[in-house]
């Protein structure tokens, strides 16, 4: 365990845990975007901005992506703090004017917003979708568009994996805007424009689950093939 | 010394404009190489302005769209940011403009360098500041519409410290993004642009850029050696890609003079731009001084099988066993070879000139001699004890070898101290590890022999004087402390010179006072026309990486040659230029390393199996995160 200091009180932290981790353990309300409990954080909204001090200095950091180091001290609330999430916000507003969720979080940071409710569902970059299908899924099947020196990529997206997909619509589930959307029709589902075949249940004839999903869960588990074509409810 | 009407560089304000007195400039700024001059450069480290009538905005315009291009979109300020005040800029130029525009471009300018993910998004706009600070009259004017900005062509450098630091100036922070985000192919194919065998370089190299790296600073430096082992260890593993084959294939064909990484790096270039070209190697092996010098425990044969085979593939023909004694120029032009790079390396071992020596005895050995046939098959019955003279690489590898050979007493002795050893600090600490004594400040005086067979090393012990041309400390012997090391056998790596062919016909080959081979410094010709050289037969016993590049360049320098296509020179210097520091301090988070994990001791003994292991796909992607993509990007305006 290491002490630090939050907004002024004493804490114990375990070793290794990020400023965000124990801000939350103390109920203290810090903006997220492309933050999820069950993944490892990655640092692009920059909205969970705070303040901290190790070397003598007060510097902005991200807290979800902070290690707590013994003898830190921590401030969420202060002007600069809030002036930060508010420029962070404002330049997501500046790219995604259309897209809600941005509007939204735009506005609850004091940025003035000067567009309807929005209509568009633009991907943000927030890299949920990516980690998602690599650390909870394990096939890895989106990633970031490469870049780097001599490759001029105008605007970075994501990429996706058709052959490593196995349709379980996780990444449409953590998508914060949207963009990710996935469709059923009749025995079909559609996500990233790959088209797949769907399992009826055995029980109830619903169409429940990929059939890709179902053989990559048998094949990771040993469980066969047969054993899974049953629907969460029917079971 | 150039007159400089203004500069932020480093964060130093010297402005000359209004007819000051001359202040010098007292930081080193990039300079053209060459003889082009500069107008005007903007860079990460600040504005520098040599002819006051340079249209600074114009080039604070083409900065902004050039430092757009390296912005990876992962954090939202940095690329957003850039596209704002690219914006704000249009808006300016198109009469839209106003006064606030100025405030909001120094805010945007100021989060952004606060709060970027990476060194790249902190360090980049901060010569907008210095532009809107000292050159605001140009920003009202452009505003009023006094002013507008031209549409000239702007040059461009791109570096990093730590591809700054490499000899073959590999996109380091390229390649290890590509592995951050899970393409190892294509971080492979960024990698063998620069470096053709990156398995061996992976296993191998000294990385001066792991010193340049400025996690160093923060925590740990990145393990960016192990990252491009991983990238080959991964395509090994995935099935081993081949390398490109030409798309057009030309008429002439090039002679290469020794297989070793200059040879193999000149070839595959060469290869790739359509050329023919034979390989001509002395040895029943290819690689070189990567075959013969490095012992299996370091580099597994496998890894440089593998990879000189990827080379034949593209069509290049090494010739084994086939030793050039003699250099005939013209009949190698009679059999159609249009140019000649002679890249035999640097493999006889340097005598130590002291008594015994020169007669030889059984039990006195060379040292690369030793490592050579070892590596090409020769059984070794171990003695008990051995003792190797020398602090270098070399030594190393052969008391690490003897260990494995099962020689039971083995011991280094060294006329330096520790901090003066050439050798890697891996090698050190893995020869302590095995058992292998060292002994510091102990100069050999004579080779003792007995009938024919060794007996005991002379020796005398030394301390520290002032540092000689190297900058390490000169060792001087201390009189009267004349004593006798026993061994059963001595090896002797003190350092290596090339073995060159020698010429025939009246010209001769220009060689230094050292026996290494001259060549113009940009070219790598020598005297002799068509004829190249380039790594360790030029200068001397140096890195695998330095080899490596000098067959980069011998191969551009040869198909410049060949096609009569001008050297380009345009090219920026960035010697002497502070690379590592960001002028304005932004937090970055330690993150714990990640480590590989080396052979128990016990298990090195009478094998030799890999030492070191490498990462896992995961623990690369992990590594690669903690990459700060400190690219320092430069544009400049080139003078009348």
């Amino acid at each position: 365990m290491v002490s630090i200091v939050i907004d002024g009180r004493k804490v114990k932290a375990k070793e290794g845990s990020t400023i965000l981790e124990n801000a939350r353990e103390l109920n203290l309300d810090i903006p997220t975007l492309c933050h999820h409990e069950e993944l490892s954080p990655f640092g692009a909204c920059r909205l969970c901005a705070v303040e901290v001090k190790t070397n003598g200095k007060w510097q902005i950091t991200t807290a979800c992506n902070t290690p707590v180091e013994a003898g830190m001290e921590v401030k969420t609330t202060t002007d600069r703090v809030r002036e930060s999430r508010k420029m962070a916000a404002e330049l997501l507003y500046y790219r995604y004017p259309e897209t809600e969720t941005v509007r939204e979080l735009a506005e609850k940071l004091g940025v003035e917003v000067f567009t309807e409710k929005g209509e568009e569902n633009d991907c943000i970059l927030c890299g949920l979708c990516v980690r998602t299908c690599r650390e909870i899924v394990g096939v890895s099947a989106l990633t970031f568009q490469d870049r780097g020196l001599g490759r001029d990529i105008d605007e970075p997206r994501i990429e996706f994996n058709p052959n490593a997909c196995i349709g379980c619509g996780s990444c449409a589930y953590v998508c914060p805007t949207g963009f990710v959307q996935m469709e059923s029709e009749g025995d079909k589902r559609i996500i990233w424009n790959k088209v797949f075949k769907m399992v009826p249940c055995e029980v109830c004839g619903r169409f429940f689950a990929p059939e890709d999903q179902l053989r990559y869960i048998s094949k990771t588990t040993g469980v066969p093939f047969s054993k899974l074509t049953t629907c969460v409810s029917c079971r | 010394m150039d007159r400089i009407a203004f500069s932020s560089w480093n964060g130093k304000v010297v402005d000359n404009r209004k007819g000051k007195t001359a202040k010098a400039v007292k930081v080193t700024v990039p300079k053209p190489v060459g003889k082009e001059k500069i107008a005007a450069l903007m860079g990460w480290s600040g504005l520098v302005v040599m002819d006051p009538a340079a249209d600074v905005l114009s080039l604070t315009k083409n900065y902004l769209e050039e430092a757009r291009k390296l912005s990876c979109g992962e954090c939202s300020v940095c690329m957003i940011g850039i596209d704002k005040i690219l914006d704000i800029f249009e808006d300016m130029a198109e009469g839209f403009g106003s006064r606030e525009d100025l405030a909001e471009l120094e805010n945007v300018v100021a989060h952004v360098s606060a709060t970027s993910k990476c060194g790249y998004g902190q360090s980049v706009l901060i010569p907008v500041l210095d532009v809107l600070k000292h050159y605001r009259a140009d920003f009202l004017d452009l505003i009023k519409g006094d002013r507008k900005l031209n549409g000239k062509a702007y040059s461009t450098a791109v570096t990093a410290p730590c591809t700054e630091a490499c000899p073959a100036s590999l996109d380091i922070p390229g390649y290890i993004e590509l592995i951050r985000n899970n393409k190892f192919a294509d971080s492979l194919d960024v990698i063998r642009a620069d470096c053709i065998l990156p398995g061996v370089v992976g296993r191998v190299c000294t990385h001066p850029c792991e010193e340049a790296c400025i996690r160093n600073a923060i925590d740990e430096p990145l393990a960016i050696r192990l990252l491009k082992r991983a990238a080959a260890d991964y395509d090994l593993q995935s099935g081993g890609s081949s390398l490109p084959v030409p798309s057009v294939e030309k008429d002439a064909k090039i002679a290469i003079i020794g297989s070793g990484p200059a040879g193999l790096a000149a070839a595959s270039n060469l290869r790739t731009m359509g050329y023919g070209v034979t390989i001509f190697e002395s040895l029943p092996q290819a690689g070189g001084m990567a075959t013969v010098g490095i012992p299996d425990y370091r580099l597994p044969g496998d890894i440089l099988t593998h990879e000189i085979d990827l080379i034949k593939r593209m069509g290049v023909d090494i010739r084994l066993n086939t030793k050039v004694d003699t250099l005939n120029v013209d009949k190698l032009k009679k059999q159609g070879y249009s140019a000649i790079f002679v890249a035999v390396g640097a493999h006889k071992g340097n005598p130590m000139g002291v008594e015994g020596e020169e007669e030889g005895c059984v039990g006195f050995v060379d040292g690369v001699e030793f490592l050579r046939e070892l590596n090409l098959g020769k059984k070794v019955a171990p003695q008990e004890r051995v003792i190797i003279i020398g602090g270098g690489n070399v030594a190393l590898d052969c008391a690490r070898s003897c260990v494995r050979l099962g020689f039971k007493d083995v011991e280094i002795v060294y006329r330096r101290s520790r901090t003066e050893m050439p050798a890697r600090d891996e090698e050190i600490e893995g020869a302590e590890a095995e058992g292998v004594k060292i002994r510091y400040l102990t100069a050999p005086m004579e080779i003792v022999v007995s009938e024919g067979q060794f007996e005991c090393l002379g020796c005398v012990t030394m301390k520290l004087g002032k540092p000689d041309e190297s900058g390490r400390k000169r060792p001087v012997p201390v009189t009267g402390s004349d004593h006798t090391i026993d061994a059963d056998m001595v090896i002797c790596a003190i350092g290596q010179s090339p073995e060159l062919p020698i010429v025939k016909g009246k010209k001769k080959l220009n060689v230094t006072p050292w026996g290494t081979v001259k060549i113009d410094p940009v070219t790598y010709m020598t005297n002799m026309e068509g004829v190249f050289a380039g790594g360790d037969c030029v200068t001397g016993p140096a890195t695998l990486i330095e080899a490596l590049d000098a067959g980069n360049k011998v191969a551009r320098s040869i198909n410049a040659y060949l096609s009569g296509t001008p050297r380009l020179d345009g090219g920026l210097s960035f010697d002497g230029v502070d690379l590592a520091k960001q002028r304005q301090e932004a937090f970055n988070a330690k993150r714990d390393a990640r480590c590989v994990k080396l052979l128990d001791e016990k298990q090195r003994m009478n094998n030799f199996s890999e030492v070191e292991g490498g990462f896992s796909a995961d623990e690369a992607m992990l590594e690669a995160g903690r990459c700060l993509r400190c690219y320092r990007v430069v544009v400049w305006e080139k003078a009348k």
